[in-house]
């Protein structure tokens, strides 16, 4: 086609930091790139749709693409949170280097033409670890967990519950309203500065750290295979880069404004605390748990996890060895 | 003007004309959504246009009509009602009227006066308008047509009283429009309670003006006993069992132990049990309340049904991006712009009700009253505070589209009860100090927000 | 308005109403059902704190049904809010001729579009056996999709009465 207009629904207000952000950059940036041939208008959250329907929508052609977080789709396709987030899982530098010169781009197109879905996907965003979660009282203890009600995204969330958390995927926008009202009792979100503009410092005082849940998260663009078909290679090759600038443009973003908000909480007496080895241990040791257990329920969930187990075997050689020891 | 903005333009036109053929509303909205969107497709085939809109972009639909379903916030809306008609069923209103009136008996416009007070008893345990309009209606009529009370001041106090409950919370109306701007029901339902209370308080006030005034209109009964203690205790006994409801289903919400589904799970279950107490309770009486339920649900959700399909096409077609921009470009200032959108919603509340208007009309506003950059002072605890004032401001001006005719909900319910000698023009005339009342208040919430927001702010402190 | 303005009876449709409006008090008792889901959430939540998350999605589903049902037994008991102000005075037979007329072109529409893609939003679910994205939640999440073009398929069945009601009204001049 001459000129395309993508038509993006997106799953974050393009108004929260690094994880809404980064779609509006690709969308100014698509517009530059392409002389105007390459056009994408963003549809708010729900504006046209709504988060969780965007796969579908997307697939079935009824927009043309959509911005999310594969691990929305967990309830369609188990595997799909791996490659949103992994527990205890890789750090953007070897996540994306899985992704783009190991196999993980390949399983996750793989994954959606498996489960029948029409759509490209085309990682278009990535940013630095989130924040472990919001409590109302401290947990030192396994035990400290049970018996909590919290929103707890991905992989993480099952976690959560062999610890003895009921867990829920509430969206952004309905975590504040339900933490203040005691229908959740601790929540897990995003980033510092992402979970400021939630105001979620306002109810609950103990924000945890470190994110081991997502130490990186990846953000999909997904355009369906119809339209993508009809693309030039070089209207193809624009998207593509475009986000693969992102995933610079967004990691850069989110490394950049977390201290200052961190440093603000704490004025405002948040209290910023690290997870002791105990906990550390105990989510761990849990997580390889529920890998084991959604491995054996569910083959290809088998296969991706394998793969990157394998990669990150490899890698480890490199990376005991190149990096200095982080201080505390 | 570009041919989006003119379908945008003939979508409402041809909105409001269909209906006025009588077609039911929801119909109407999903019929014309469905028609301007192979409208778009034959444009953009032909024309050279770009709405982008077709046979598969409609299927949309489907995906928002999944998320009115998949929706934990709209749980609580057959729950207000069951609990709502079932209080209707349970026998609390005759007891409360009948203790009330001794109370009151002695004070000129004291039956007028009983009324509204248990208009607000009424709304502040549930507030299903046709319920509270017409148990109210029932059971008041007769008696203040016999006692020689002038006919508009009746009627008016009726209407006016049974349509409190869409204000006073639990009110399912905030709960739509918290969950179709991604409000705090808790902090729609606090900010409702001061203003809610204010204007029952100016009807009251009203009437008992109007007594001294004009005192032939609302005559003291002839038969009337001094007030006693066992008239005292009397009222107690007949209110205590719906104050602990409205205690327990609002104390609730308001003191952070339930969500507002749960509340309403907990005032159904309280209801039935009033009803049981009160032995008004059997199998006929559920089957009632049940298909009640299912009813009275299902026709609001066919006009969330059909307006989703509405709105999709609207959106598709850039109207909200035309309204917002019509708006913010009104050279008034803030507070004109305001004082505009009040006054078109005042004037759309004669021909719509709060359903539509909540579901079309208002989130196309949100955007531009955050834009408008008003310093509204949430004490730092309200989310969004610009955005939980206006919606009262909404709210209370909606409250009057139940008494302003030709389509006012209060009146066709009023009218259904009244005698046959009873004439539509008694009603109108009765209503309009009503709604006077309730423009005055309206103009005090829009320069006191405080009113709104301070409940809110200080109950989580 | 919700008045309930019976219109005569023509027996073809008499009878489908019926068995719609069976189908509906029956689908009714989700509602006792949902107060009790709720209680007996609240009382997990306060007491025990276990199992939550699949009562929350109960909620929802019980709800969802109750809606969904409830159109087409609001639709046989004509209760879908109508703006009355002029269609009071009108005569039958120009009522009966408005409403052919809206359920041709705009009711039919609508419910057709809406029943077709529901279709393909169900087979997708169905295909893959959607579940909950919640690790705990409930499994089968096709089956409450599926509600969608069931329910549909019904007011769609409530909307055809009513043409027939009023087509034979118009002929028999009433
Ligand atoms: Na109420
Ligand atoms: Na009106």
């Amino acid at each position: 086609a001459d000129k395309i207009l993508l038509k993006t629904p997106i799953a974050f207000g393009s108004h929260l930091p690094a994880l809404g952000t980064p779609i509006v950059w690709v969308s100014e940036q698509l517009n530059l790139v392409s002389d105007g041939k390459i056009k994408m208008k963003i549809y708010e959250p729900g504006k046209l749709v709504s988060p969780p329907e965007i796969l579908d929508a997307v697939s079935s052609g009824k927009v043309n693409s959509g911005y999310a977080t594969a691990g929305y789709w967990q309830g369609k396709m188990p595997a799909a949170a791996l490659f949103s987030a992994v527990p205890f899982g890789p750090e953007a530098g070897e996540y994306m280097a899985w992704m783009y010169y190991g196999n993980g781009l390949k399983l996750y197109q793989e994954m959606y033409d498996n489960g029948g879905y029409n759509v490209k996907v085309i990682p278009c965003a990535i940013i630095s670890p989130e924040t472990s979660g919001w409590f109302k009282k401290p947990i030192e203890k396994p035990e400290d967990l049970q018996g909590l009600n919290m929103r707890f995204f991905g992989l993480g969330a099952s976690v959560m519950e062999k610890l003895g958390v009921s867990t829920s995927q509430l969206p952004g926008g309905e975590i504040f309203g339900a933490l203040e009202k005691g229908a959740i009792d601790a929540s897990e979100f995003s980033q510092p500065a992402i979970d400021q503009r939630l105001g979620f410092h306002k109810i609950v005082k103990y924000n945890y750290f470190p994110g081991w849940h997502q130490q990186a998260t990846i953000f999909e663009l997904l355009v369906n295979k119809d339209a993508w078909g009809k693309m030039s290679k070089g209207q193809q090759a624009t998207v593509e880069n475009t986000c693969k600038a992102s995933m610079t443009n967004a990691i850069a973003e989110g490394e950049a404004m977390q201290f200052p908000v961190m440093a603000k909480a704490k004025e405002q007496g948040v209290e910023i605390r690290y997870w002791n080895e105990t906990m550390l241990k105990t989510f761990e040791q849990k997580w390889d748990e529920v890998a084991s257990e959604k491995s054996a329920a569910d083959p290809f969930f088998k296969k991706v996890w394998d793969d990157l187990s394998t990669f990150r075997e490899g890698y480890d050689l490199w990376e005991s060895n190149a990096f200095l020891p982080r201080s505390r | 003007m570009d041919a989006n903005e003119i379908m945008v333009i003939a979508m409402f036109l041809s909105f409001i004309a269909l209906l006025f053929t009588g077609i039911p509303v929801a119909w109407v909205l999903g019929g014309i959504g469905i028609i301007f969107a192979f409208i778009g497709q034959f444009s953009d085939t032909y024309f050279d246009t770009i709405t982008g809109l077709d046979y598969t972009t409609l299927g949309l639909v489907v995906n928002r009509l999944w998320k009115i379903m998949d929706n934990w916030i709209l749980v609580a809306l057959p729950m207000f009602i069951f609990m709502g008609i079932m209080l209707d069923k349970s026998g609390v209103a005759e007891k409360l009227m009948h203790s009330m009136q001794e109370l009151f008996g002695r004070v000129r416009g004291g039956l007028a006066v009983t009324v509204t007070a248990i208009g607000i008893i009424l709304a502040a345990s549930t507030g299903i308008i046709g319920a509270s309009v017409v148990l109210l209606a029932v059971m008041s009529l007769p008696s203040m047509t016999k006692q020689g009370y002038a006919m508009p001041l009746a009627l008016g106090t009726i209407a006016s009283a049974g349509t409190l409950g869409i204000l006073i919370p639990p009110s399912i109306m905030l709960v739509i429009m918290a969950d179709q701007l991604g409000l705090s029901v808790g902090d729609l339902f606090m900010g409702a309670v001061f203003p809610g209370l204010m204007l029952g308080a100016m009807y009251i006030v009203y009437i008992l003006i109007y007594g001294l005034v004009k005192p032939e209109a609302a005559p003291v009964p002839v038969d009337a006993k001094p007030v006693d203690l066992t008239i005292v205790l009397n009222v107690l006994k007949a209110v205590l069992p719906t104050v602990l409801l409205i205690f327990v289903v609002l104390g609730s919400i308001f003191g952070g132990f339930a969500t507002p589904t749960e509340a309403s799970g907990v005032g159904a279950l309280g209801a039935t049990l009033l009803a049981i107490y009160n032995r008004k309770f059997n199998f006929t009486v559920l089957k009632e309340v049940m298909g009640g339920t299912l009813n009275t649900t299902a026709y609001i959700f066919a006009i969330f049904i059909g307006a989703t399909c509405f709105a999709l096409v609207l959106r598709e077609l850039g109207g909200d991006e035309l309204i917002e921009s019509f708006l913010t470009g009104l050279p008034f200032g803030p507070y004109g712009i305001i004082f505009f959108i009040l006054g078109v919603i005042f004037l759309l509340g004669f021909f719509l009700d709060w359903i539509e208007i909540t579901l079309i009309i208002l989130p196309l506003l949100a955007p531009v009253i955050s834009a408008l950059g008003l310093e509204i002072n949430g004490y730092g605890v309200v989310d969004n505070p610009q955005l939980v004032w206006f919606v009262m401001l909404v709210a209370m001006t909606l409250q009057t589209s139940f008494l302003t005719p030709p389509v006012g909900f209060a009146l066709f319910y009023l009218k259904g009860v009244c005698p046959p000698n009873v004439k539509l023009t008694d009603i109108y005339k009765g209503v309009i100090p009503f709604i006077a009342l309730q423009l005055v208040a309206l103009l005090i919430l829009v320069f006191w927000p405080q009113l709104v927001l301070w409940l809110p702010a200080n109950a989580y402190g | 308005m919700t008045e309930n303005d019976t219109l005569p009876s023509v027996p073809l449709a008499d009878k489908i109403d019926r068995f719609i409006q069976r189908i509906g008090m029956s689908v009714a008792w989700c509602y006792v059902l949902l107060v009790l889901v709720i209680i007996l959430q609240v009382v997990l939540r306060k007491g025990f704190s276990s199992g939550l998350i699949i009562f929350e999605e109960l909620q929802w589903h019980l709800y969802a049904v109750g809606v969904m049902f409830g159109l087409s037994y609001a639709q046989t008991t004509n209760s879908h809010i109508r703006v009355d102000l002029f269609y009071t005075h009108f005569r039958a037979r120009t009522k009966h001729i408005i409403e052919i007329i809206g359920i041709l072109t705009l009711v039919l529409p609508f419910i057709a579009i809406v029943f077709m893609h529901s279709i393909d939003f169900f087979v997708d679910s169905y295909r893959i056996n959607e579940s909950s994205d919640s690790p705990s939640g409930l499994p089968f999440r096709w089956i409450i999709k599926g509600v969608i073009p069931v329910s549909f398929a019904l007011l769609g069945l409530a909307v055809l009465s009513r043409l027939y009601r009023d087509t034979v009204l118009l002929l028999r001049g009433e």
